[in-house]
């Protein structure tokens, strides 16, 4: 990312000094959580959109692709987690490219805490970052001021007190895949169910030496029932003055291209001797 | 204060059916309490894919207008039209690129994409988090109450006709409870080969 | 007369010429051959991978490289000229396209930005042109030519017009190989080959080519004609081969995502160089 466009801050400022509030940005309300396990990481995250009270998005998507082998869950400013990790991921794979080699939670991790540390904390990403590489199985928090925790089992988000207390109650060392996995959609579905920024379904994502499996929806305890009719409304219901249709054929009449004769001799130019 | 979404008002709503997908938004333009136009239309196309944006009016021409301009030039670069789905990740890095400075405005996007055939809608905030949705998307000061007529309304595999009423009577029915939005509405019914569009006759008041 | 024009700013001579760009094709064609063939169902880029001395580690020298999952690259040339337009090529396609648009350039964007490269140190001062010729193999998602034919065919009876595919991008999917020079322009190709023995591998080439190749006959082919122009053995670790081919998911190193696709470019290992020498 070359930088930021700084050319509306002024007025905004401006606006804001007047006593107009900041916009709202989407957040992601959120209960993320990661696991280590016996050869691997797990980590899961809610699916929940927020908009100051209203739910802006049912089912979206909280955990974030860097590489094959290491994967983010991303809580706070939707759109900072989004682009930061898309970021972090687009350096990471040139790194790889060049290097020849594969990247490394850690490097991930301190791109991430030293890109949002630049930021001040005005980048609001709260990230878990997990992944396998050659020297091993990665789990670290990231907060958006750019501090990094390295656990065993992390949470995050506004649902991660939630999370916490089912870890603190039921995680025990040498866990393997499956109760790790069980034990991080038991900590989601906490937050789900208890957290009000938190909601809908439980994405799971499982990194081994092997191989990576999103289980995208893993659990879905939210599902609505269908109508019990329908409410379509007649045809013509709706009062409309004007009409107009336009055919795809027609569309291509508005995008045409024209050979353009030469004209005269001397207008031509001579490229290809 | 009002926030600068509120100013000028405004509501903006798409919707998928069956191989089809639709946009609507009113055509009000405020100041405060004040109406300026009933004739201010916040859906703009580029190409066959139709962007919404809906909030501080100023933002909206000059989003509209930079947008034509980056849509323009990537179609003179690859010649070729842009889908929806290139078009979504445009609109969010062009708006993420103000992370700082944002612009007052939340756009919708709706088209279909021709390589897959596919209906496609999402939704941004303002500084460019896309929401991808199967059912439908809305924006603007009316957004609450869209998110209500929409929720009620809207159900999977409408045809273009039904889909036209339904998108029509969630749009009327919510910027009717919205004093800021409303004074007519457009309505864009796209299918894979033909878009409709349709001027709704609404409240002046 | 030609000690005139021969400082590192590249400048006219009274003919018309660049000479700065005319000995960087010098040097191009001293480089080892490097050549590809267009299948219709993938690309391959074949090398001669040449080491002066027994004492060299073979694997440490790598000549076709991957730009991005679907698009790879080689070189007749000057190796340090073309790793560092293999570095800016990578960068470009994130920077300039990829953070914009949250996908990879199609393969002519790409060229096209490799291209520019090239030709602006062709017209920027304090430095020399890059001393290589490019083939960049890649394939396009969206609708191929041959479904398109189909499409056309099926509606034929009907008075509909017909895509021309002039301002219909949409119809631009499938394959593409393109050269690329140190003066910056580029030809797409259904086949070629640049370097030492260019000219005798093209008209080898221009016998061999037919329409309708399979990626595994362009392989055949591709190998034949480096038989024909290559100086030592040819074995699996003295012949460099990338193929544009399926999309390889098991490369992919995830599950699970929705409408994820492995990469299409891949470069064949010394085992699978050699079972196709076996079979020549």
């Amino acid at each position: 990312m070359p930088g930021f466009d700084f050319s509306n801050h002024a007025r905004n400022a401006a606006l804001h000094a007047q006593g107009f509030p900041l916009p709202k940005a989407t957040s992601t309300g959120t209960t993320i959580v990661g696991c280590i396990f016996d050869g691997g990481v797990v980590i899961a995250a809610d699916t929940r959109a927020t908009s100051g009270p209203i739910v802006a998005d049912k089912n979206c998507e909280k955990l974030h692709y860097i590489s094959p082998q290491i994967w983010c869950a991303g809580a706070g400013t939707a759109a900072d987690t989004e682009f930061t990790t898309a970021l972090i991921s687009s350096q990471l794979e040139l790194h790889a490219l060049s290097t020849g080699r594969n990247p490394r939670v850690v490097t991930c991790m301190t791109m991430l805490k030293q890109h949002l540390f630049q930021h001040q904390g005005h980048i609001g990403a709260y990230l878990v970052v997990a992944g396998v590489d050659p020297t091993g199985v990665g789990l670290f928090t990231v907060h958006a001021h750019g501090s990094t925790d390295k656990l065993p089992y992390v949470t995050m988000g506004s649902g991660s007190l939630a999370a916490m207390s089912v870890f603190e109650t039921q995680w025990k060392s040498n866990i393997d895949r499956e109760g790790a996995i069980k034990l991080a959609a038991d900590a989601i579905q906490a937050g789900i169910f208890n957290d009000l920024g938190s909601g809908s379904n439980v994405d799971v994502c499982v990194i081994t030496k092997e191989k990576t499996t999103l289980m995208r929806n893993y659990i879905r305890p939210n599902e609505r029932e269908r109508k019990q009719r329908s409410y379509v409304f007649k045809r013509g219901t709706t009062a409309v003055l004007r009409e107009k249709v336009v055919e795809r054929v027609d569309i291509g009449k508005y995008v045409t291209v024209h050979e353009v004769p030469l004209e005269a001799e001397g207008e031509k130019m001579e490229v290809d001797a | 204060m009002s926030s600068p979404f509120s100013i000028n008002g405004g509501a903006c709503v798409a919707m998928v059916g069956k191989d089809c997908v639709a946009i609507a938004c009113d055509l009000r333009l405020g100041l405060q309490s004040l109406t300026v136009s009933n004739n201010f239309p916040k859906i703009f196309p580029y190409g066959d894919v139709y962007l919404g944006l809906t909030g501080l009016a100023t933002d909206v021409a000059t989003v509209s207008d930079l947008l034509r301009y980056k849509v323009n030039l990537y179609r003179l670069r690859e010649e070729r039209a842009i889908s929806p789905q290139t078009l979504a990740n445009l609109v969010s890095s062009s708006l993420y690129e103000r992370r700082f400075g944002p612009f007052f405005v939340s756009p919708v996007i709706a088209g279909i994409n021709h390589t897959t055939g596919k209906p496609f809608i999402c939704g941004f905030d303002s500084i460019g988090c896309i929401d991808f949705a199967k059912d439908f998307i809305v924006s603007g000061t009316a957004s609450d109450q869209l998110f209500g007529t929409c929720e009620g309304l809207w159900e999977p595999d409408l045809a273009p006709e039904d889909l036209f009423e339904t998108i029509s009577q969630a749009l009327l029915n919510a910027v009717d409870r919205d004093a800021l939005s409303g004074w007519g509405a457009h309505v864009y019914i796209i299918e894979k080969d033909k878009v409709t569009k349709r001027l709704l006759k609404g409240r002046q008041d | 007369m030609a000690d005139r024009y021969s400082f590192s700013l590249t400048t006219f001579s009274p003919s018309g010429k660049l000479v700065q760009i005319e000995y960087a094709l010098n040097a191009v064609n001293q480089g080892v051959t490097s050549l590809g063939i267009k299948a219709t169902n993938g690309i391959v880029l074949a090398t001669e991978k040449k080491s002066s001395s027994p004492l060299i580690d073979p694997p440490s020298l790598s000549k076709v490289s991957l730009v991005t999952p679907n698009i790879g690259m080689v070189y007749s040339g000057m190796g340090p000229d073309y790793r560092v337009l293999v570095d800016k090529a990578r960068k470009i396609s994130h920077t300039g396209y990829k953070r914009i648009y949250n996908e990879y350039p199609p393969t002519r964007i790409l060229v096209q930005d490799v291209a520019r490269v090239m030709q602006e140190a062709t017209q920027s001062g304090g430095v020399r042109p890059y001393g290589v010729s490019l083939l960049v193999a890649g394939w396009d998602d969206g609708i191929e030519p041959e479904s398109t034919e189909d499409a056309a065919t099926m509606s034929g009876d009907s008075e509909t017009k017909k895509p021309t595919g002039k301002t219909g991008g949409i119809l631009k999917g499938g394959p593409s190989l393109y050269q690329v020079d140190p003066s910056g322009s580029y030809f797409p190709w259904k086949a070629t080959a640049i370097g030492k023995s260019a000219t005798s591998a093209k008209t080898f080439l221009e016998k061999r080519y037919t329409e309708g190749l399979e990626l595994e006959d362009a392989v055949h082919i591709a190998l034949l004609t480096l038989k024909e122009t290559i100086e030592g053995e040819m074995n699996g670790e003295t012949v460099e081969i990338g193929i544009v081919g399926p999309p390889a998911n098991h490369l992919l190193g995830y599950e699970g995502v929705e409408g994820a696709q492995g990469p299409r470019f891949r470069k064949l290992s010394p085992q699978e160089i050699e079972d196709y020498l076996t079979n020549l």
